[in-house]
């Protein structure tokens, strides 16, 4: 069977490519040989939508589907973009691009001359790249100096993100890396920091565990676990762990940031209240259709001011 | 007794000023612990955070943290030069996830992180923080309604948790008195 991903002419943010792929069929299911992914004149990737669709295309690739994007306004559209961020530079060689693979990688050219983008950079733990959550930090600095509480930010966001690759060093046992990018978008008053991985997801990790380690969570639903896992920090390591994801939302709600996570099935929008992150406030989505692995991005005002 | 302490500065175990991450905080851990080792009549150590300009959470878990929690009771932690307020949230954030109490001096101005004595033992841990050392006899003597056996069941229980180190002396009676010394 082939299946069809038809992008609307619109931006698409994690919310619309979900919507996207929930309309079309299961990319992942197991009738699927081929997957085509049609972005239309129009279409305008988001950051937070294109590491996701990275990690699903290097996925459906590993798992031997033949894998085509099209993109019909070429160069000039989002493809452009995409090239721009990198995302043709950790695209399997064997995904077909229309009209064509750019020749050259725009972000090899331009890569690090944008304060308000860090292109995709690949997550492995054979090959640390030391320096990218300055990277990420400095970038989003850039664009959030003017905010009231920039100083406190600055080391909030170095945090964070250190947190969010080390946790992918963490759970991935995978042949596909994990990539992390940030873009600015200053008309939406807005920077997004994106991080994804293919590899086996919290939960999976989790739930073994959490019958010796955490029996009062035992027959929490996997949304409201996911919650608990940034509201208490809960790791299949025991109880004298988790604290990185926990200290990580922490400082995100300090800073009044929106997380988004997105595991295999499922996914979860937080939004800061003066408690934190809460289960009753979470935007949650259920019977999503496959991606591998954990996929967050951090949504930040750059002027708490306006 | 005159107690041994010994500058721990952080930095020159690391690789740069950063340090991230589960991984590279163990390997800095064992760097740690040779360095402890070898120094085996130090009582305790002072962790200079000179020249280090951000950790985080995961990292702290695994180098200084662990490190106290591994040698609570025997030998004694804290932190000075530590002026960054996020970097301190972070250290903060580890110790209390593992249940330790560290000491950070600002001059001869201390405050714990991690966690804080209950409050039958706060008392008691105020009045020994003003002293380099002291006895359960003299805390018993500075507070009218408490008795000696009283005195040393809270120190030894902030002895246990890691909030002070203690030593064995010889009492004036013959008996055994432990001295307990504040961590830094």
């Amino acid at each position: 069977m082939i299946c069809q991903i038809v992008f609307p002419s619109a931006w698409i943010d994690a919310s619309a490519l979900e919507s996207t792929l929930r309309s079309s069929c299961a990319p992942h299911g197991p009738g699927v040989y081929e997957v085509l992914f049609r972005f239309p004149t129009g279409c305008r990737i988001m950051v937070d939508s294109a590491v996701r669709l990275l990690s699903l295309i290097n996925q459906l690739s590993l798992s031997m589907r033949r894998v085509r994007l099209e993109f019909e306004e070429g160069e000039a559209g989002t493809m452009g973009y995409l090239d721009r961020m990198g995302f043709f530079d950790h695209l399997a060689k064997d995904v077909d691009v229309l009209p064509a693979r750019p020749s050259l990688s725009a972000a090899e050219i331009y890569g690090g001359t944008n304060t308000r983008l860090v292109e995709i950079a690949s997550i492995n733990p054979k090959d640390r790249d030391v320096d990218l959550p300055s990277r990420l930090t400095d970038a989003m600095m850039d664009s959030c100096g003017n905010r009231p509480d920039a100083k406190g930010l600055e080391g909030a966001a170095w945090t964070i993100f250190a947190e969010l690759i080390d946790n992918i060093f963490s759970h991935s046992s995978t042949q596909i890396d994990g990539y992390a990018a940030l873009q600015v978008y200053p008309r939406g008053d807005r920077v997004k920091v994106a991080v994804s991985d293919s590899g086996l997801g919290i939960m999976s990790t989790l739930r073994p565990a959490i019958k010796t380690e955490f029996p009062s969570l035992e027959n929490l639903s996997d949304i409201d676990l996911l919650v608990e896992i940034f509201r208490q920090g809960i790791s299949r390591h025991g109880t004298d762990r988790g604290c990185g994801l926990k200290g990580s939302a922490a400082k995100a709600i300090k800073y009044n940031g929106e997380l988004d996570v997105r595991l295999p099935n499922i996914r979860v929008l937080l939004t800061p209240g003066k408690e934190g992150y809460k289960p009753n406030t979470a935007y949650c989505y259920d019977g999503l259709p496959l991606i591998w692995g954990t996929h967050i991005c951090f949504t930040f005002r750059l002027d708490t001011n306006r | 007794m005159n107690e041994k302490s010994a500058i721990i500065k952080l930095r020159d175990f690391m690789d740069s000023q950063e340090g991230w991450g589960r991984d590279q905080g163990r390997k800095v851990y064992q760097q740690l612990i040779d360095f402890v080792e070898s120094n085996p009549g130090t009582m305790t150590f002072k962790v200079s955070l000179d020249q280090v300009r951000r950790v985080d959470i995961s990292f702290a878990s695994e180098t200084i943290v662990e490190l106290a929690r591994r040698y609570r009771g025997k030998k004694g932690f804290c932190f000075t030069d530590l002026a960054d307020q996020d970097m301190l949230e972070n250290w903060d954030a580890a110790a209390e996830r593992k249940g330790q109490p560290i000491m950070v001096w600002e001059g001869k101005n201390g405050q714990v992180i991690g966690i804080t004595p209950s409050q039958g033992t706060l008392g008691a841990f105020n009045f020994a923080l003003k002293r380099e050392r002291t006895r359960a006899s003299e805390f018993a003597a500075s507070m009218p309604d408490i008795s000696i056996a009283n005195a040393s069941t809270k120190f030894k229980q902030l002895w246990e948790q890691g909030f002070l180190l203690r030593r064995e002396d010889v009492a004036e009676s013959g008996g055994v008195e432990f001295t307990y010394h504040r961590i830094g």
